[in-house]
């Protein structure tokens, strides 16, 4: 049974003074007045897409929501490539060229910047105090990058809230098998064994929230804090589990987004993602020490399929990756993980190519003994996550050979055994994580 | 700026681009025989109300013989007075006393039908050989025609009714009890003439032209709009004006403005047209807290001739049409204003003004503001003067058309009958009963609903600005606020409403308008000079400002 421990929001401390907002972006909050729904659009330098993802969402508030009183916001940035201009210029003149649909009120469009010295903070704080003084229903937030978004993702993701009053809402996304795989190997399930909510994209960069949990967000110092080390998406989730606010995941399709000319390497999206989770797991440790085992989340949405574009992954760079880091890293790891951790892992690179395979309960007690120790702060924290990150390829690659021909629902069900695996062994992670540093 | 500048004189053949109108109905305004039901008399009895309350113009609605079976519009003969209204004498001394008055008298012309009671149609349909058999449209088949749509489909399965006399079918675009006039017969298009003739040289000042898109026939279209209507209405036009100048034909065509515009011809055809889809949306605008709706519909309005004008009105006898909305809107109207689904009739809300606001004095003082400020001639019906209430539990539409409330006593000061002898039962309610709700006891009172609206009828006839000036919505950043400026010469008023339920601050841009000094028109007051700088309004939920824009 989970036992509830809301700690994460901590109204009574006070977070750092948040910046003045603007007399423009006032002006234009008070013109806008009160909203059921506010949709947020942070950007930097998305000239190319923003315009698409502006008119989605207006051409989505107009079909589902169109009595409601609605507001989309873009926070940029600094962009220097014009795309706050593109967003003033989205303005969808004739519905009905679109639709068999007239808005019945004024479409609102605030335009804003936001400080990019505080990361993604920036913007979500603006979006916090846009949400507080419009007195929001319900605020998403979307990627300014998508491709494939459609008018029904402000559906799939705002209804909840306002029709069902939910809290939060986390995406649900049409991935190719090995599309996303350190989510589906790491995150995810850690997340699920953690926390005790079956969520499948706890970092997904598309996500709504009421504006109850907005307001709680907003005057709590600590989960501010919080939220600048883990991102928004995860700190706003798990802010939200551990006050036992009510989640629930919608079903939004396949997620497909531009590529940015120099996308981040592995290395850079692993640090990222893995040392928001083990913060988060650092911060929220009273919260899920006592939760055991996990509860289905309330799902909305017709999951369908499409054919998607398959990724392509190079086995032969995975068990390169895994094995050059066990033989070049075997110091720092042989000082984090457990002895017989250590071994079983030396015996893995002894394998060969066709026999390798990297046991679930192996991978998960790797990850475990990963997370206490960043909790130990046994070595610096960049160094030790960059210490797992052979291990996670060896992880990879074994789940890449075992998942060759399967079909999706096979995949599904060999990570629900990943799953179920962290869950077992989640008295594991407590234990390590008491231990003295 | 005075009101003896602008009143409307004999002399102004454009009177009803300044008029205010006031729709009754003769059987719901006041007995004074004594049986129960209204009547011509009565009304003249009444006129001293209407002309302190400042309404120019009176829209009367029909009051011929009628077997009555369409509240009137069911004619049976065109040149005489229902007998439980009074006699023709009785109407003549009314026209006289509202003339005296400067009142003046439309009435309405049903052109399109007939009652199938009316001795031209017991001609036409005695004989296949009957002199006026031509006078209405028959056929020996149902297959004319068929393009037409049917009007009233909750009651009517076909345009074409079958006659057991003549063994045919006759054509009616509305009640099959009404047939309709063949407009290509000479001799019908003379008759209906004469009716016209008729009523002018007795000295009526107009009429209000029912059903006009439907006069003419023709195979293989609508039978809606044709050309050969718009000949029809011109050929009337045209003899109006050859002999009774100032005289005018208000159009009723329940149609998008654009559509509607026709009916102006280039100036010679109607004078007037009533703007069906402004009124709901002004509903909706109040509702949804959103100035969108009224913005949206009056820039799709396209510009008349100079001498012709469009009737608007908040409420009438009938339903709150929602004929002229998309599905969606009809659907939160329906959900806002008719929560209680015995409201709703056909494709609208059968209530009146103050119900529909919820008694909500703010409220329905804002609406009265925004119908008096937009362009048209205002058109008020009875009793929304005083916030009269309605009778859901009464069918059809007659819940709004109850005894009009003229005090707390004795049926309501309508008639000395006995209560069950009223055509219509009084309105009791605790919160618009005639006890609590009349014009005696609102007379009394210089703050009362009656008062107020007198007050705001005065200001609007101080200048012409509001009746023939030009509007220029003002983008105001805050949604919640319609904001406009009406020039009619040198002459500018600004309007600004708050559409909310909460106080509202609206930053104006009115540089074009920089040196001018607001006055606030109901109370003189000096607002600051207009500069370079956004001009900064605060106003409270649903109030609104009408500013007199001077240079000094």
């Amino acid at each position: 049974m989970m036992k509830a421990n809301p700690i994460a929001i901590e109204p009574g401390v006070p977070g750092p003074e948040p910046a003045e907002l603007p007399d423009d972006f006032l002006r234009q909050l008070t013109a806008a007045g009160e909203v059921d729904i506010l949709l947020f659009v942070p950007s930097l330098n998305n000239r190319d897409t923003i315009g698409h993802v502006m008119n989605a969402l207006q051409l989505g508030l107009v079909k589902y929501f169109p009595r409601e009183r609605t507001a989309v916001l873009n926070a940029d940035g600094g962009s220097h490539d014009g795309t706050p201009q593109v967003v003033r210029d989205s303005i969808i003149t004739d519905f009905r060229a679109f639709l068999a649909a007239n808005p019945l009120r004024t479409m609102h469009r605030i335009t804003a910047a936001y400080d990019n010295s505080k990361g993604s903070w920036g913007a979500l704080e603006l979006l916090l105090s846009a949400a507080e003084l419009m007195r929001a229903k319900a605020c998403a937030v979307v990627s300014p990058d998508l491709l494939s978004i459609a008018p029904e993702w402000v559906e799939s993701l705002v209804r909840p809230i306002r029709r069902q009053e939910f809290d939060f809402v986390a995406p649900i996304y049409h991935r190719h098998k090995y599309e996303g795989l350190l989510i589906k190997n790491l995150v995810a399930p850690v997340f699920r064994a953690a926390y005790g909510f079956r969520i499948r994209e706890p970092m997904g960069s598309e996500f709504a929230f009421s504006g109850q949990l907005a307001s709680r967000l907003l005057e709590s110092g600590g989960w501010q804090q919080r939220c600048c080390e883990v991102g928004p998406a995860l700190g706003v989730m798990a802010a939200a589990i551990a006050n036992d606010y009510r989640t629930c995941q919608s079903f939004l399709g396949p997620r497909i987004y531009q590529s940015r000319r120099q996308e981040p390497d592995l290395v850079q999206v692993f640090q990222d993602s893995v040392g928001a989770l083990f913060q988060g797991l650092e911060a929220d440790h009273a919260c899920w020490a006592n939760r055991d085992g996990s509860s289905q989340v309330p799902t909305f949405g017709f999951e369908y399929s499409v054919a998607l574009q398959p990724v392509r992954v190079s086995r032969k760079r995975l068990l390169q990756g895994f094995r050059l880091g066990v033989e070049e890293l075997g110091a720092i790891l042989e000082a984090i993980l457990a002895p017989d951790t250590w071994r079983a892992v030396q015996d893995l690179g002894k394998l060969s190519d066709g026999g390798f395979h990297f046991p679930d309960e192996l991978w998960v007690r790797v990850v475990y003994e990963f997370a206490a120790s960043y909790h130990r702060s046994v070595l610096a924290r960049d160094h030790l996550l960059q210490a797992l990150l052979p291990l996670y390829r060896g992880k990879v690659f074994s789940f890449v050979m075992e998942t060759e021909r399967a079909t999706t629902a096979e995949v599904e069900n060999r990570l629900e055994e990943l799953c179920l695996a962290c869950e077992r062994l989640k008295p594991y992670l407590v234990e390590r994580w008491s231990q003295e540093k | 700026m005075t009101d003896a500048s602008t009143r409307i004189s004999d002399q102004d053949s454009l009177w009803y681009k300044d008029a205010i109108i006031y729709e009754l109905h003769v059987r719901a305004f006041q007995d004074s025989n004594g049986d129960g039901m209204g009547d011509f008399r009565g009304l003249t009895q009444r006129l001293d109300h209407l002309e302190q309350l400042g309404v120019t113009a009176l829209w009367l609605l029909p009051f011929y013989p009628s077997p009555l079976k369409d509240d009137g519009y069911d004619i049976s003969d065109y040149t005489s007075i229902h007998p439980s209204y009074g006699t023709l004498d009785d109407f003549r001394t009314f026209l006289d006393a509202a003339h005296t008055r400067g009142l003046k008298v439309i009435t309405e012309l049903v052109l399109n039908h007939t009652s199938d009671q009316h001795t031209w149609f017991q001609e036409s349909r005695s004989s296949r050989d009957n002199s006026r058999r031509d006078w209405y449209v028959w056929s020996d088949s149902v297959d004319r025609y068929q393009q037409a749509r049917i009007i009233f489909l909750d009651s009517e399965l076909s345009n074409w009714a079958w006659d057991p006399v003549s063994r045919s079918y006759y054509w009616h675009r509305f009640f099959s009890h009404q047939p309709d006039l063949n407009f290509d017969c000479p001799a019908v298009r003379e008759e209906m003439w004469k009716v016209m003739r008729f009523w002018l040289e007795m000295g009526v000042d107009g009429f209000r032209v029912d059903a006009v898109p439907y006069l003419v026939e023709r195979e293989g279209t609508s039978c809606e709009s044709l050309p050969e209507t718009h000949e029809v209405l011109k050929s009337l036009r045209r003899r109006i004006d050859e002999s009774f100048a100032g005289k005018i034909l208000l159009a009723e065509a329940n149609q998008w403005p654009s559509d509607v515009r026709p009916y102006f011809g280039d100036g010679d055809e109607c004078h007037m047209a009533f703007h069906f889809p402004l009124m709901p949306r002004m509903f909706m605008a109040v509702r949804l807290e959103d100035r969108k709706p009224i913005i949206d519909i009056l820039e799709q309005t396209p510009q008349i001739p100079e001498t012709c004008q469009w009737a608007t009105f908040l409420r009438n006898h009938d339903e709150l049409t929602l004929e002229m909305v998309t599905d969606e809107e009809r659907d939160y109207m329906y959900d806002e204003y008719a929560k209680d689904k015995s409201a709703r009739l056909n494709l609208g809300i059968r209530r009146r003004l103050a119900p529909l606001m919820e008694n909500d004095r703010r409220r329905i003082e804002l609406m009265t503001s925004m119908l008096l400020s937009l362009p048209g001639t205002p058109i008020i019906y009875y009793g929304d003067e005083i916030g009269m209430g309605d009778n859901l539990y009464l069918g059809d539409r007659n819940g709004v058309r109850t005894p009009m409330q003229w005090s707390g006593g004795w049926n309501a000061g309508f008639s000395t009958a006995d209560p069950e002898q009223l055509y219509s039962a009084l309105i009791s309610n605790p919160v618009y009963g005639y006890q609590v709700v009349n014009r005696e006891s609102q007379r009394r009172s210089e703050h009362s609903l009656l008062s107020w609206t007198q007050h705001i009828l005065g200001v609007r006839k101080s200048s012409r600005v509001f009746s023939r000036g030009s509007i220029e919505f003002l983008s105001a950043a805050n949604h919640r606020v319609l904001a406009y400026v009406r020039q009619w010469n040198n002459e500018r008023v600004l309007v600004v409403n708050n559409l909310s339920s909460s106080a509202q601050a609206a930053e104006l841009d009115l540089r074009h308008l920089a040196g001018s000094i607001p006055i606030e028109l109901f109370g003189g007051s000096l607002f600051p000079r207009i500069g370079q700088a956004p001009y900064l309004l605060t106003l409270g939920p649903y109030q609104f400002y009408w500013f007199r824009l001077r240079r000094f």
